[in-house]
């Protein structure tokens, strides 16, 4: 069969149909894998020698998801079998500088760009041998953990999932249906209003008159409510939870719309605070937008910052461990190599030597949570020094940015107020009378307006600096409006205030302490700040500091980042190539005008109104809710900076705060082990009287779904939809599509609205749709005749969005395939089932337009798109600039009250002691020495790298690094069975409440290339699920692999909060979840 | 009794080799121990002893037939037949250890003679020819001159040979520990020094009866040479360590440490010195208990065993260095090792190999040779 | 590290852009790269590479002279390149083309890593070659010193030979073929391995489907991927580089960017004393 295809390039969608058809009925059983063997036999017999691999019609261009990075990847297909993954040669992450976008497929055929190891290992999970093809059922009779499971029928899941029932023997479960109490969309959205009126009201008592007000008005409907006492709980839907781990874009527009949209809970949340979650919390505070109107902030956006590691003549990257993990190897290690090779320089701060370390032109080597001391150490001498950029941090609005030709600004010279020494909000200008109120018409309606002394409008109240000294309104936004050029470090009163800028208050937080001092609360030298600062402020704009994990997942993770995002402020290297850069991708959602599908806001029904106080407090502050009652400490924090508080969600459901949850349905998270002291966890999953019913998405049986009472098989990466996104150090505009490359032979399909689809995740909430009857999916969901009834009707969507481009007129849209670029298309899929991929039905997800089909060809022939190379700078600065204000000074987070402690947080770069409790107090777990931390190494990606054997050899299990110097007084040599334990797991081991307990001992690997004091383990190792131990499926035993249970795994060593006492350490304003402040005791075992 | 005991150790040990040889042929080399990093191992040790032991029990052959010493008179045929049965032998050890048997005809087809391997293969074919012709020969007409150039012939090939196998290790320039220059002339002395501890064995244990009074003799002479000869290989192997040592090497240094301070310093000291040299040398020296039949023949075996040993020892330890610093650590998986202990599987074959020796040895001690032509 | 004459490599670097630009003329294929206003314009090294790949196939096979090198300065011991040969030419377990060494040097806080990729250094005095009793290994016109596995007796004579433990045994195993099988609830060790059985080293087929088929029983190395390079696809190691230290081409190319990089001051050979001539090269 194959002969024919390779011996002539021309061949018709009615042969590879046909073509596919044969495989599929050889392969009908998975059993029949084998004959992927004679299929190679084959290929090689037809191809004379040559190699298949140049063939572009044997190739899919996708997206890697072994880690997030998202490289572009290349599978190179041998008859269906996914024979080898490559670098996709369009994509920025494996080439730099990237190709032309236009470069014809069949030219890309023989290059290919750079991708790590795991990256090339990518088939390993795809063809994992515990991959899970069938729905699983916890086994009646047997408890949650136990490894016992049966086989069922996806349909009688669905069933079971839907209208609960007494399924395991224990009593009755509430189904989804019987949870979704409120399943009137018009409802929803009545109350919806009704509880965002009482949030709004800054009165307690009137709060209680409004609850009252509900009450009424609601009288015939609070039987759908969690508790009508506290309306604002939401209703019932809310015990509807689903949890994320590792999600892209499209999946998780899917969850929008089906849990918010369709469902109508307000629980969803993804796993940031597990990751860099201060990161983005730090970012999204200092990027919080002032609203000209309102005279006050709204949200930033949760985002962050990286260093321009291509440009940067000198980096300092802390924390950041780029050539192990990070964002990633491929896309950023050629960055710096080209640096140590050309003169550039850069530095790295982390306890450990990692690779880059051992490449940097300086290592030093931090204490553990000292960078916000050492930040301030450098932001101190900067100051002092003059050392900064005085020009660019004295702007204080649009318009003297953009008169400077500055692609940003700061409110460095805002004035904020001071009371009793601490600071507060900014000072408004209609409080020094500087604006008057007014009303006026505009356009026949009444407006209200500041105007000034001069006449001057002003669309709301304004911030004010003083320039030459003179109190001066700012116009923040409005680059037509007088531009302001403020003084800078002001401490004197004005008017009746007392008032400083933000530098000022900068600066008395900085000369706190000394340099040495600094140096010496960050466990270094004076003479590592001063060499590194000195640097730093030798190269212009071309120098930045690099920030990750390792500042940011400790206790004071929010104040570390920041003081380190301050540093760069300083030298004001935001925007600018070298400095300090954003990310910026194509449009997946279709907001913009012109775009052919804004899917978000297709719906054929009207959906659902989600609201209410989420079950991880994060979307609205305690104080504007019935809850408060003017008291604090709260049972469990709130979190009015942070979302997606992921190490939040069991402990929560656990305690039934602030209400309980019903049904938990987590994807691709592996909670218990990524956590730290996630064996906390395992306690409150194992439990049906908490968690009554317990769904899990999973590839196969891993961690978490262990615990689940249903596992749904999903499709791995190589074999799905989903959008890659981009990375803050990536300048150009991209977005990353992954597709269907491969299938597996045989894979399951399911009946879901008529249609014949592949065993999914997508078909799980397709089918939960089609049996709740939820608005948003069916025949109709995106509109009168417009369906989702196939995966692809949304994610296709979503690609013609991305090929459209972003101008309304279409002038930003990709080429049209040509013919030989659709026949390529469409021969490179020609053995994907029917299921996955039809050439008609997924024209048709996009309106059958073939204009806009050959687009969405030429999309997903290249991977994705991907901006052209030199659209990625203008000049000195990025293409795509953050372009507004930076927050130096953070009114929002100083306006936030912490609820354990019931105290504002400071809106100002603070150095804040590592490793505190929840309600703020120093940990002393006496007879715990060391220090432990842990870091990715680049052949494990996550929970998730095991199954790879072919990375395996490169390193085949964990250990714990210990210095050499403390392992002499140990008695510890290089290659012993050492023990780690903590205050918070005496034992040393994860119970898994099911009659195994896991210790925690792997081999101790003696180095130089450590902190004394500090000790480090890999991520990645120390599985008791995931392939690694038995199972039972309809009473026959899958063993488990050996190879996949090696050592060494220590989470749950790290530090439980004393308060709490079920969950981690936290950063209460980052979110984070901590792991580097836990102390541990290490024994020889 | 010695006899019987003998066949029963013979029938055991080929009874358990057999399942070895079932492993080994059905189901690949997996459990063996060797492996990339030390890739050859045990069996190839067994073929440089065993190969080596026919040359040396040739070497003594000739004592009968060229150089008509009396007292080795009749000794000849025995010991011809001794090389006939452990060269096949060692050359089954060898073929056990490659990777495709099937194809070994490529060697004499389609061989590389720049390739000593090549070399060594044909030579001990031609050796091996030599041998059986020897043997035809001191059945049908010992005393023609035919056989006197037959076996001169054969006493310069297997001169050659038991020096080719010391070449084949000592010009492997990549392994420092072989690459010693000595090591093709070492190999004939160890060849001659094995051979003649066989024939301890022969003779002390299974010469004929009726030639008690010649036997003292023989053993005496026998122990006397074999106690040269060890000395000599005490020597050579005190200046290949100490040459190792002082050189300085890092790849010798570690090489002779394991040696004699590492993971093989037991069955250096205690088996291949203690044993296998000086407690044989202490008592061969000794004119009574060398004279004494049983005494003499445990010396052979005791001595047999301590050049086994010596061959693993020097086989082993050069491979047993990282070719580069951190290679052991660079990538893992099964065979990726630098530490070697030979695994069951291996034993076993070698047991086959050992025990189908011996059998054919009485057997053919029993049935072919027996040493009655002594008495003419 | 900031010594100006090593950054004359970005130069090198730079003005190949514009040669590249003229150069394509010479092949069918052509991939553009945009030189951006300010900033240094590259054209990332394996774009070069590939069209110099591409130029010296089109000489006769024995006028090509390939030769690796490896910036060792870049390297940041990622093994991308280790996993990547496993990847490309299938291997089994144990069985390892391109391990990374890596060295810690130093004592706290004065302390960094070595890092050392090692292929067959495809020497052209190789010792490996001689020892093979059927010349199953040798070196072939264009240099590279390969093994004919259906030659090959699997006497592992080659192997004791390498200086640089460049070669390793197969024994047969495979990652994934003894793991359990349960059909309808896992995909099962049998069925998961089929990508296992893909190898297309030296352009045929090896299919290892009994523990008595070639490769296994064999000696196996580095061969430069010359199943790739023969259509214009650089070695997996090269491709793979996230460090950009792997460079591969022919030498005898004298604009060629391995060509530019041997002939400096900084590059040295493995164990250059045993005379071997290795054709990888170490810039450090
Ligand atoms: N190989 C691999 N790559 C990955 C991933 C993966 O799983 N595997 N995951 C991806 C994901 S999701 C993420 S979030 C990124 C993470 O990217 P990074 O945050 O860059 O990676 P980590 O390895 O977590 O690095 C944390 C580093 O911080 C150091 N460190 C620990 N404590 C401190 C401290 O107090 N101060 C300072 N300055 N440093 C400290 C650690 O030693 C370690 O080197 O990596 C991505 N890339
Ligand atoms: N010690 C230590 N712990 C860490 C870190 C660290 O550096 N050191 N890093 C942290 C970081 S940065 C992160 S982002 C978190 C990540 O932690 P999590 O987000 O919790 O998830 P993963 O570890 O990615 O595990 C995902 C799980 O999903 C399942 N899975 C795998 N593939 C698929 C799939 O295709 N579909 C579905 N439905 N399920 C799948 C598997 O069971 C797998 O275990 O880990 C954190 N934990
Ligand atoms: S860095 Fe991450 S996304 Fe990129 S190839 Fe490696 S595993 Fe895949
Ligand atoms: S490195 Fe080793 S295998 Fe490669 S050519 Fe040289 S000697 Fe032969
Ligand atoms: S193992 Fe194969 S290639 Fe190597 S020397 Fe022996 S026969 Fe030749
Ligand atoms: S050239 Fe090919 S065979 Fe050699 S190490 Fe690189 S990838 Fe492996
Ligand atoms: S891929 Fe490149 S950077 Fe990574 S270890 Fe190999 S040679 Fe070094
Ligand atoms: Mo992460």
């Amino acid at each position: 069969m194959k002969t024919k295809q390779s011996e002539n390039n021309k061949i018709t969608r009615r042969d590879f149909l046909k073509l596919s058809g044969v495989t599929g009925a050889a392969a009908a059983l998975l059993g029949s894998m084998p004959k992927a063997r004679n299929a190679i036999k084959e290929v090689m017999a037809a191809g004379e020698g040559s190699y298949f691999e140049t063939k572009p019609e044997n190739q899919i261009y996708t997206v890697c998801l072994q880690c997030n990075t998202g490289c572009g990847i290349k599978v190179k297909l041998l008859n269906g079998l996914a024979a080898k993954i490559e670098g996709n040669p369009y994509s920025p992450w494996t080439l730099w500088p990237h190709p032309a976008y236009e470069t014809p497929v069949k030219d890309m055929a023989t290059i290919e760009g750079g991708l790590c190891p795991k990256g090339q290992a990518g088939l390993q999970t795809a063809y994992d041998p515990y991959r899970i093809t069938s729905v699983l059922k916890r086994k009646p009779g047997s408890k949650r953990g136990e490894g016992q499971w049966e086989t069922i029928s996806f349909e009688q899941a669905i069933d079971e999932v839907v209208n609960g029932g007494d399924l395991f023997g224990e009593g009755n479960v509430d189904g989804m249906k019987a949870v979704r109490a409120l399943a009137d969309a018009e409802l929803s959205k009545e109350m919806s209003a009704a509880i965002k009126k009482i949030w709004d009201e800054k009165d307690a008592e009137k709060k209680k008159e409004l609850v009252k007000e509900f009450q009424t008005e609601f009288k015939d409907h609070l039987d759908v409510l969690i508790d009508p006492e506290h309306p604002d709980l939401g209703p019932k839907n809310n015990q509807f939870m689903f949890v994320w781990g590792r999600m892209k874009g499209g999946r998780e527009d899917v969850v929008d719309r089906f849990v918010k949209g369709g469902f109508g809970s307000i629980n969803m949340n993804g796993h940031t605070t597990v990751c860099q979650g201060s990161l983005y919390f730090t970012g999204k505070a200092m990027s919080a937008k002032w609203n000209a109107e309102k005279g006050s902030f709204d949200g930033g956006d949760k985002f962050y910052w990286q260093a321009d590691t291509a440009n940067s003549e000198f980096v300092i990257y802390v924390g950041s461990n780029l050539f192990d993990s990070n964002y990633g190897p491929p896309q950023r290690g050629p960055k710096a190599t080209d640096a140590i090779i050309n003169g550039r320089k850069f530095a790295v701060v982390d306890p450990r030597l990692s690779k880059v370390a051992a490449r940097a032109w300086k290592w030093v080597p931090i204490k553990p949570g000292g960078d916000g001391a050492m930040a301030l150490g450098m932001i101190r001498w900067m100051l002092e020094n003059e050392k900064y950029n005085q020009a660019y941090l004295a702007i204080a609005n649009q318009a003297a940015a953009a008169a400077a030709g500055e692609p940003n600004y700061s409110n460095a010279s805002w004035l904020v107020k001071i009371k009793d020494g601490v600071p507060g909000k900014h000072l408004r200008a209609s409080e020094l009378g500087l604006l008057t109120k007014q009303t006026v018409q505009k356009d026949g309606k009444d407006v209200t307006v500041y105007v000034d002394a001069n006449g001057a409008e002003f669309p709301g109240d304004t911030p004010v600096a003083l320039v030459a000294g003179v109190p001066t309104p700012i116009n923040v936004l409005n680059a037509e409006a007088a531009p302001v050029v403020g003084d800078m470090f002001i401490n004197q009163k004005v008017g009746e205030f007392d008032v400083k800028d933000g530098m000022q208050i900068l600066l008395e937080s900085a000369q706190e302490h000394t340099i040495a001092e600094w140096a010496e609360i960050a466990g270094i030298s004076e003479n590592d700040i001063l060499e590194l600062v000195t640097e730093f402020t030798s190269h212009g704009r071309k120098a930045a500091v690099d920030i990750h994990r390792g500042p940011s997942q400790h206790t004071n993770g929010f104040y570390n980042n920041n003081a380190w995002y301050v540093v760069n402020l300083l030298i004001g290297n935001f925007d600018y190539a070298g400095g300090t850069i954003k990310l910026s991708t194509y449009d997946r959602k279709g907001s913009k005008k012109g775009q052919p599908f804004p899917v978000m806001t297709m719906w054929g029904e009207e959906e659902m109104t989600a609201f209410g106080v989420d079950i991880i407090r994060t979307g609205v502050a305690y104080e504007k809710t019935s809850l408060f009652d003017g008291t604090y400490p709260t049972k469990r924090p709130w979190f009015p900076l942070a979302s997606d508080v992921y190490q939040e969600d069991i402990p929560s459901i656990g305690d039934a705060y602030p209400y309980p949850v019903k049904i938990l349905m987590t994807y691709m998270a592996a909670i218990p082990y990524s956590l730290p002291g996630g064996h906390t966890a395992i306690e409150i999953l194992s439990d049906p009287k908490k968690l009554p019913l317990f769904i899990a998405s999973d590839i196969m049986v891993g961690e978490t779904s262990m615990y689940a009472d249903y596992i749904f098989p999903d499709l791995s990466y190589l074999e799905r939809w989903e959008f890659g996104g981009s990375h803050p150090s990536v300048p150009w505009k991209v977005e990353n599509v992954r597709n269907p490359a491969l299938a597996i032979p045989g894979w399951p399909t399911v009946n879901v609205f008529g249609e014949e689809i592949a065993m999914s995740f997508e078909s799980v909430f397709l089918a939960l749709a089609e049996k709740l009857e939820l608005p948003g999916f069916g025949p109709n969901g995106f509109g009168e005749g417009v369906p989702y009834i196939r995966p692809e009707d949304h994610y296709l969507k979503q690609v013609a969005d991305i090929a459209f481009g972003e101008k309304e007129d279409g002038s930003d849209s990709v080429p049209e395939a040509d013919d030989e670029e659709l026949r390529i298309f469409l021969d490179a899929r020609r053995n994907l089932p029917p299921s996955v991929f039809d050439a008609d039905k997924w024209k048709a997800a996009i309106g059958g337009d073939e204009s806009l089909w050959r687009k969405v060809v030429y999309v997903l022939n290249r991977g994705g798109r991907y901006e052209a190379f030199e659209k990625g700078y203008k000049g000195s600065k990025v293409g795509h600039p953050y372009g507004r204000l930076v927050n130096l000074y953070q009114e929002k987070t100083a306006a936030s009250i912490n609820t354990m402690t019931g105290k504002p947080y400071a809106g100002y770069t603070k150095y804040i002691p590592a490793g505190l409790s929840s309600i703020g107090e120093e940990i002393k777990d006496e007879g715990y020495d060391f220090n432990l931390i842990t870091f990715k190494t680049i052949t494990m990606a996550k929970a998730r790298g095991i199954s790879n054997y072919w990375t395996l050899g490169v390193a085949p299990e964990g250990y714990l690094l210990i210095s050499a110097s403390d392992a002499r007084e140990l008695g510890v040599r290089d290659g012993d069975m050492v023990k780690v334990s903590s205050a918070s797991n005496t034992e040393g081991v994860y119970d898994l409440k099911n009659g195994r307990k896991v210790p925690m001992i792997g081999k101790a690997k003696v180095i130089e290339g450590i902190r004394p004091g500090v000790v480090a383990f890999p991520l990645g190792f120390g599985h008791w699920a995931s392939g690694g131990s038995d199972v039972e499926i309809d009473g026959k035993v899958i063993k488990g692999d050996e190879r996949r249970a090696v050592p060494l795994h220590a989470n749950g060593a790290m530090r439980v909060d004393p308060v709490m006492g079920n969950v981690t350490l936290s950063d209460l304003a980052g979110g984070s979840a901590v792991f580097y402040d836990s102390k541990v005791k290490v024994e020889k075992a | 009794m010695i006899k019987k005991i003998a066949y029963t150790v013979g029938a055991i040990a080929l009874l358990f080799g057999l399942w070895g040889v079932y492993v080994r042929l059905f189901e690949g080399e997996q459990s063996a121990n060797y492996g990339s990093y030390i890739g050859w191992g045990l069996w190839v040790a067994m073929y440089l002893f065993l190969a080596g032991l026919a040359a040396g029990a040739y070497m003594l052959a000739t004592l009968d037939y060229l150089f008509n010493i009396p007292q080795f008179k009749g000794t000849g045929k025995a010991m011809l037949w001794a090389a006939a049965v452990t060269l096949p032998a060692g050359l089954a050890s060898i073929g056990m250890d490659i990777g495709h048997m099937e194809r070994i005809w490529k060697v004499y087809l389609q061989p590389n003679f720049s390739s000593f391997l090549a070399l060594m293969v044909w030579g001990y074919t031609i050796f091996l020819l030599l041998i059986l012709l020897s043997l035809y020969l001191a059945f049908t007409r010992p005393e023609q001159s035919v056989m006197k150039l037959v076996m001169w012939i054969g006493l310069v090939v297997a001169v050659l040979v038991a020096g080719g196998v010391g070449f084949l290790l000592g010009g492997n320039a990549s392994r420092l520990f072989w690459h010693v220059g000595l090591l093709p002339v070492q190999f004939p002395v160890f060849a001659l020094a094995s051979g003649a501890a066989l024939m301890l064995v022969l003779v002390g244990w299974f010469g004929p009866k009726e030639d008690h009074g010649n036997r003292a003799n023989q053993l005496w002479t026998l122990g006397i040479l074999t106690v040269i000869l060890s000395v000599v290989k005490l020597y050579f192997l005190f200046t290949d360590f100490t040459q190792s040592l002082y050189g300085g090497v890092p790849e010798n240094v570690q090489a002779v440490q394991a040696i004699m301070f590492g993971q093989y310093s037991f069955s250096f000291w205690v088996v291949q010195i203690g044993l296998g040299t000086l407690l044989p040398i202490l008592v061969l020296v000794q004119p009574k208990l060398a004279k004494n039949d049983f005494i003499a023949g445990l010396m052979g075996v005791l001595l047999l065993i301590g050049y086994a040993v010596a061959r693993i020892l020097i086989i082993v330890p050069g491979q047993v260095v990282p070719m580069l610093p951190g290679l052991a650590e660079a990538f893992s998986g099964p065979k990726l090792t630098f530490e070697y202990v030979p695994s069951l599987m291996e034993w076993s074959v070698t047991s086959a190999v050992l025990g189908g020796a011996i059998l054919a040895l009485l057997i053919g001690l029993d049935r072919l040779v027996r040493f009655t032509e002594v008495k003419k | 590290m900031s010594n100006p004459n090593e950054a004359t490599l970005l130069n090198k670097y730079a003005s190949e852009v514009f040669a590249g630009l003229v150069a394509p003329a010479l092949e069918d294929m052509q991939v553009s790269t945009h030189p951006a206003e300010d900033l240094p314009a590259k054209e990332d090294a394996l774009v070069r590479m590939n069209r110099e790949l591409k130029r010296a196939l089109e000489k006769p096979a024995s006028e090509r002279h390939w030769v690796m090198v490896i910036d060792l300065r870049k390297c940041i011991g990622c093994s991308a390149c280790t996993v990547a040969c496993i990847a490309e030419n299938k291997l089994p377990p144990g069985v390892v083309y391109r391990p990374v060494t890596i060295e810690e040097v130093g004592t706290y806080p004065n302390v960094t890593m070595k890092f050392l990729p090692r292929p067959c250094m495809q020497c052209d005095k190789p010792p490996c070659t001689d020892v093979c009793p059927v010349s199953a290994t040798y070196k072939n016109e264009e240099g590279v010193a390969v093994v004919d596995y259906d030659q090959c007796i699997g006497c592992r004579a080659c192997m004791a030979a390498c200086p640089f433990g460049a070669r390793t045994f197969d024994f047969g195993y495979t990652y994934t073929e003894q793991l359990p099988v349960m059909d309808g609830a896992v995909i099962g060790g049998e069925s998961a391995g089929g990508y296992e059985h893909a190898s297309q080293e030296y352009g045929k087929e090896w299919a290892r489907n009994s523990r008595h088929e070639s490769p296994i029983g064999n000696v196996r190395k580095c061969h430069f991927c010359l199943h790739r390079i023969k259509d214009g696809i650089l070695p997996a190691c090269t491709t793979t580089c996230i460090g950009r230290a792997t460079y591969f081409g022919d030498a005898n190319d004298p604009d060629a960017l391995v060509t530019e990089l041997i002939n400096k001051p900084n590059v040295i050979r493995l164990k250059e004393e045993l005379g071997t001539e290795p054709r990888v090269y170490y810039v450090v």
